[in-house]
């Protein structure tokens, strides 16, 4: 924690330990007693805490976090995602990445993603990475709604939108909508075609 | 998601005392505490945009007893509320003006006014909206909590939590009959009149190494306004530019985790100052984070209000 950063009063923020979980980190951190929130994100992770009450004991947690060896896998649920592949970007996507939209169909299912991070929209679960022949920067304009469940690609990552929302990311289907907090870090998803 | 109640339906409970919507404008929302503890789901923190005259209504309202606390849900309005009362006596408080009795069939009007762009309608026992997530509050962009998600509208029904047997005693008691020598509470209002350069502390960083270094004195040295642009989910100022290291802007970030009063600095240079609602992570660098008691001298701030910061280091 040498690299510990406020976020104003009432929040610390440092890099990620390499080697440690995403899912085992938030939960070494969120049974710190004082503890409010506990944000992991790909390099990063956030406490917040009540600015009024003492500070946790952060450091001796993170310590005792990083030195425990085979710490017990916090439960991992694997989540089949069922896709009908016919997002308004399929056909575009396929042809800047050269290769059909078949291929980039199946590139984009035939893997397990994990789940690198949650954020910019609840449930909104980052998964990578994604198969490197289908990896394409974000649209230059993003749109300014995108419908819930659409299944989309940008950089190393796809996601599935839970919600209505603006969104820079390319559409490539639609998915069976499921319950929108079901995913957690740590998970593992699937895309199955439909 | 289909089983969230809806407030609009009537359980028969005729003479339970509740307040329906006649007319409504702008940003009306069920808000309550908040809902800590999600945030690694990607659901914000919540809460109203304005605590203190959130907790001023609530308290005008009578709302210290066990079950309905100073943190009971109540109306926040941005915009206009135009309401009936029904079925009973029903004691609301609103924040700036006082408690007030409304008998049935009574209307009361909230409106933002130039000094109070948000502003809070209490009910005496909170209003009774589920509890999803740990919280009542409205959640627009998931349509989660408060009235079916969504901001209030002509005809929606909200109902206290108060059961209709308790008498309320104004003026002269709580609602469990006890004496009380404080007929207003007495609340530290935010926002004074005569405080209209509102001082705003931000504890630096941590993202300074993308800013060039003159940015930071623009930032403490310069007024910034409050834009139009402006709801629950962030605050958009207007000022001098904020900026970035050309190198570093042009770079893709990884997005980090953000809070409440966070100031992101998008590639235009004018601040963006984080609200309750706000997104769990972003790509934006953070010059600064204002400290919690100072997040609402901006984010319900009125449209235009000039605002400095000051650097403040944390404890």
């Amino acid at each position: 924690m040498n690299d510990r950063m406020w976020l104003g009063d009432a929040a610390l923020r440092f890099s990620r330990p390499a080697h440690l979980e995403a899912r085992a980190l938030h939960d070494a951190l969120r049974a710190v007693v004082g503890v409010i929130d506990v944000v992991v994100t790909e390099a990063h992770v956030a406490v917040t805490f009540d600015p009024a009450k003492p500070r946790p004991p952060l450091d001796a947690v993170l310590d005792q976090a990083i030195g425990a060896e085979n710490a017990p896998a916090p439960a991992s649920k694997l989540h089949v995602i069922a896709v009908s592949y016919d997002g308004a970007d399929l056909e575009a996507c396929a042809e800047a990445l050269a290769i059909s939209a078949d291929s980039l169909v199946a590139f984009h299912s035939a893997r397990v993603y994990d789940v690198k991070m949650i954020g910019f929209l609840p449930g909104f679960a980052y998964l990578g990475d994604v198969d490197e022949r289908i990896a394409l920067p974000r649209r230059a304009t993003p749109r300014t709604r995108v419908p819930a469940w659409s299944v989309a690609i940008a950089d190393r990552y796809s996601a599935v939108y839970p919600f209505a929302s603006p969104g820079g990311w390319h559409l490539i289907g639609m998915a069976t909508p499921f319950a929108p907090f079901a995913i957690d870090l740590g998970d593992r998803v699937r895309f199955e075609p439909r | 998601m289909s089983t969230w109640r809806s407030s609009r339906d009537g359980d028969g409970d005729a003479s339970r005392a509740s307040l329906r919507v006649k007319r409504v404008t702008g940003l009306v929302t069920v808000q309550d505490a908040g809902r800590p503890g999600w945030m690694a789901r990607g659901i914000p923190p919540g809460g109203p945009l304005a605590p203190s005259r959130f907790h001023e209504a609530n308290l005008f309202a009578a709302n210290r007893i066990a079950g309905a606390g100073p943190s009971a849900a109540a109306v926040e309005v941005v915009g206009q509320l135009e309401v009936e009362a029904e079925g009973a006596t029903i004691l609301i408080g609103v924040d700036g003006e006082g408690p007030t009795a409304l008998e049935p069939g009574a209307v009361y009007t909230l409106r933002s006014t130039a000094e109070r762009r948000v502003r809070y309608l209490a009910v005496h026992g909170g209003i009774d909206v589920p509890t999803v997530f740990g919280g009542k509050g409205t959640l627009l962009v998931a349509s989660l909590g408060g009235c079916e998600g969504r901001t209030l509208r002509a005809g929606d029904r909200l109902r206290s939590l108060e059961s209709p047997s308790a008498r309320l005693r104004l003026g002269t008691g709580d609602a469990d009959g006890a004496p009380h020598s404080e007929t207003r509470p007495m609340v530290q209002a935010a926002d004074s009149n005569e405080d209209d350069r509102p001082r705003v502390r931000v504890v630096l960083g941590p993202d300074l190494e993308d800013f060039e270094d003159v940015a930071l004195g623009v930032l403490l040295e310069n007024e910034f306004s409050v834009s139009p642009q402006a709801d629950r989910v962030g605050t958009r100022l207007v000022g001098p530019r904020l900026l970035r290291k050309v190198a570093l802007a042009a770079a893709r970030r990884p997005s980090m985790p953000m809070v409440r009063g966070a100031i992101q600095v998008p590639p235009d240079g004018q601040p963006i100052v984080l609200g309750p609602d706000h997104p769990t992570t972003g790509g934006y660098p953070l010059i600064g984070v204002v400290v919690s008691a100072d997040v609402e001298k901006v984010v319900a701030a009125p449209v235009g209000r000039v605002l400095r910061f000051a650097r403040a280091l944390p404890a």
